[in-house]
């Protein structure tokens, strides 16, 4: 059987190919004696972690001088696109490593000379074997394109020869975001100057971070109600069974059952999941977090719908189950097909406060370091050292509970009208007219369970 | 009690077709409370039984008995030739041939009127869809609801409710039937319609157990009237016996209140 190369085989190749070509190279390159040990840009994107091309960054280039060897200059070429801002300018140190268990950090004064094309820098005294050389280029722009920099460059050694450096490992930018367009624009506004000049709404709703945050905490949010929508679905039929248990005619099963219940409602969600995040580590089973966070808010909630459930099963009227029986219908039967249908459209609106509330409690996971909302939120407060992201964050809550909030009423409406406790017009005085369904849970007769106008029979005895 | 199921069983076989419900010794208590203090009933096939009496003389709990709504404290309970006190019986078999209608109807909120008479049918005798539906519509246009078949209870007046709930009891073709007071929670003017689906059934030939506190219709339709007291029998005979030469003082002290 002939098999076509996938994909797969073709990394595999091109990896041996570029490995090979690196040996090659490494055997081909004169032993260095300024090896270029690390270059990094910081990230510069608002509310992310991207090094934005176009905009000002710190650019960092570190080396080491070998055994044998004194630096005296260095040059790093950078690639066209580059610019200078106003203000850019550079810092030249050394690192001593003379002991290496405690390096000094030296600053040295040295010529610089920097343009949008290199960086020469003559030091004033050399660098001697042994020690790091660290250079900062403070706000320099990298070209203003989604790509790869690479620097390289040449150093001056003590006799004065120069030589090139190894290219430096690439530095990863990105295409200035529409969103940090918008940010840099309105940075630039006067009304923004005005608005943040007022502390309150500085801290809180700086227009700036409201921007930066709106986009990176989508994707929080995305998370939390990952979390919810895996769990909750999850909790429901174990609340379901739970709730049978409650109810069962076995004392042990209403035992245990109640005892699970009483537990979980009895202890607060921070503290089960504080014991599950630790607590499975210490056992030897580490699970993935958020499937974690999703398994422990599910089993929170089951136990909560599980008492809404049979609250729900328990309000339903005697005479349904007699009803039931009556027909020849077994217990099974009974529930499915009778209890259940009526249970549910009686706690849809409980199971959505319900809902409302597990969500709400997903941010509880932050503690334990899984990544949603508030996690996220916290992480851009800790950069931005502003409120405005947890104002954000709140907002993001309010999208899904306020509607939610506004659905129940609808429910609890479409229910009493089902359910025969809103009259329909002409029948008025027949059906008695209830309401506040929402504590439905409590026993609640509809009109098929009690007599609605239960006439004293002696009064038409003789019809 | 063990010996009277023995001996019961072989009785019941030697009764022979006629009694389709035969009661002997019924006691049933709620805690300390003695509803039923013995009673003895027997009901044909064809016949209609109506009990007549005061409230809480036992009359509701003694119907409830006949389909073991009330597990019975002491005694025996014959459905044709199934003794259904014996703790090996299905009750629920026993149930699909025993209709009961209620006093407070009892209809299933969540389902329409044909679906209320078609749940049974469906999952209890395992009827197709279709057959059941044809069933439920046909049972529905018999007690005068043809036009009310896609409506939900909701969407009824206790009169038709009450008589979706006879057509629910109906559709499985029961052996007997049990009506509760299924007037009691009725409107004067809702209690007619009611009155005369029992009577068709009757004149039908349905064996028909009735608790009412309707003389006219236990006057007019019923082949027996039983009045019961504090949970015994009392009295029992033709309408004519009961009602106009009553022997008991119990009897005429009741009818007395009642015309």
């Amino acid at each position: 059987m002939t098999t076509r190369p996938t994909a797969k085989d073709l990394r595999h190749m091109l990896a041996w190919v570029v490995g090979l070509v690196c040996v090659l190279a490494l055997l081909a390159t004169p032993a260095q004696g300024l090896t270029t040990d690390r270059t990094t840009a910081a990230p510069n994107q608002d509310g992310g972690r991207n090094v934005i091309g176009g905009e000002p960054t710190r650019i960092t280039w570190v080396g080491t001088v070998e055994e044998g060897e004194e630096v005296t200059g260095i040059t790093l070429l950078f690639p066209a696109g580059c610019e200078l801002s106003d203000d850019s300018y550079v810092k030249v140190q050394e690192m001593d490593m003379s002991d290496p268990q405690h390096p000094l950090h030296n600053e040295r004064s040295a010529t610089i000379d920097l343009t949008a094309a290199r960086l020469i820098v003559e030091l004033d005294e050399p660098i001697p074997a042994g020690n790091l050389l660290y250079v900062e280029i403070y706000k320099f722009c990298l070209p203003p394109v989604s790509g790869q920099v690479i620097i390289t460059g040449t150093y001056t050694d003590a006799s004065g020869a120069s030589h090139d450096l190894t290219p430096s490992p690439p530095i990863d930018t990105i295409a200035l975001t529409s969103t940090q367009r918008l940010i840099n624009d309105l940075s630039e506004q006067e009304w923004v100057k005005a608005w943040n000049s007022v502390k309150f709404l500085n801290i809180f709703v700086n227009p700036l971070w409201i921007v930066a945050s709106i986009p990176s905490l989508f994707f929080g949010w995305l998370r939390s109600l990952g979390l919810v929508l895996l769990g909750f679905p999850l909790a429901i039929p174990v609340g379901l069974g739970i709730s049978f248990l409650r109810m069962s005619r076995f004392r042990l099963l209403r035992f245990v059952s109640s005892i699970y219940v009483n537990i979980i409602r009895g202890t607060p969600l921070f503290l089960q999941i504080y014991i599950a995040f630790f607590g499975l580590p210490l056992l030897g089973i580490k699970p993935n977090d958020y499937l974690l966070g999703v398994l422990v808010l599910a089993m929170n909630s089951s136990a909560y719908l599980a008492e809404i459930f049979r609250a729900g099963i328990q309000s339903i009227h005697k005479g349904q189950f007699e009803a039931a029986s009556s027909l020849g219908m077994n217990g099974v039967q009974t529930m499915f097909f009778v209890i259940i249908p009526q249970t549910v459209r009686r706690v849809i609106p409980t199971m959505t406060s319900e809902f409302i509330l597990l969500f709400k409690d997903t941010s509880l996971l932050a503690a334990v370091g899984v990544m949603e909302q508030m996690m996220f939120a916290k992480t851009l407060v800790n950069t931005a050292g502003n409120m405005t992201p947890y104002v954000i964050a709140a907002c993001y809550y309010l999208i899904v509970t306020l509607p939610l909030t506004r659905i129940i009423s609808v429910f609890e409406k479409r229910l009493a009208a089902s359910e025969g406790r809103e009259a329909p017009p002409g029948d008025k005085d027949k059906m008695t007219k209830r309401v506040g369904l929402f504590k439905t849970i409590a026993p609640l007769s509809a009109t098929d369970s009690e007599p609605l106008d239960a006439t004293t029979p002696e009064r038409h005895s003789s019809a | 009690m063990t010996t009277d199921r023995i001996t019961g069983t072989k009785t019941s076989a030697s009764t022979g077709l006629r009694a389709v419900v035969r009661i002997e010794g019924l006691r049933k208590s709620f805690g300390s409370l003695e509803v039923l203090k013995g009673v003895d009933l027997e009901v044909d096939r064809g016949e209609v039984v109506v009990i007549l009496g005061p409230s809480g003389s036992g009359k509701s709990t003694l119907l409830r008995c006949v389909n073991l709504l009330e597990k019975p404290t002491a005694g025996t309970i014959y459905f044709e030739d199934s003794c259904i006190t014996d703790s090996k019986v299905n009750i629920n078999h026993i149930r699909e041939k025993v209709g009961m209608v209620f006093q407070s109807f009892n209809l299933f909120p969540h389902l329409s009127a044909r679906a209320n008479v078609a749940l049974a049918p469906r999952k209890v005798l395992k009827r197709s869809h279709e057959e059941a539906d044809r069933i439920a519509i046909e049972q529905l246009e018999k007690v005068g609801l043809g036009d009310r078949v896609e409506y939900l209870p909701a969407q009824l007046s206790g009169g038709q409710q009450q008589r979706v709930a006879i057509a629910r009891a109906l559709a499985m073709d029961p052996h007997v039937m049990l009506f509760d007071e299924a007037t009691s929670a009725l409107d004067p003017e809702l209690v007619r319609g009611v009155l005369d689906v029992m009577r068709s059934l009757a004149e039908a030939g349905m064996t028909m157990i009735v608790v009412t506190h309707e003389m006219g219709f236990a006057r007019e339709v019923a082949d027996r009237v039983i009045f019961m007291d504090d949970g015994i029998i009392v009295e029992q005979g033709s309408p004519t016996e009961v009602f106009d030469a009553p022997q008991h003082e119990r009897t005429k002290d009741f009818l007395g209140h009642i015309s």
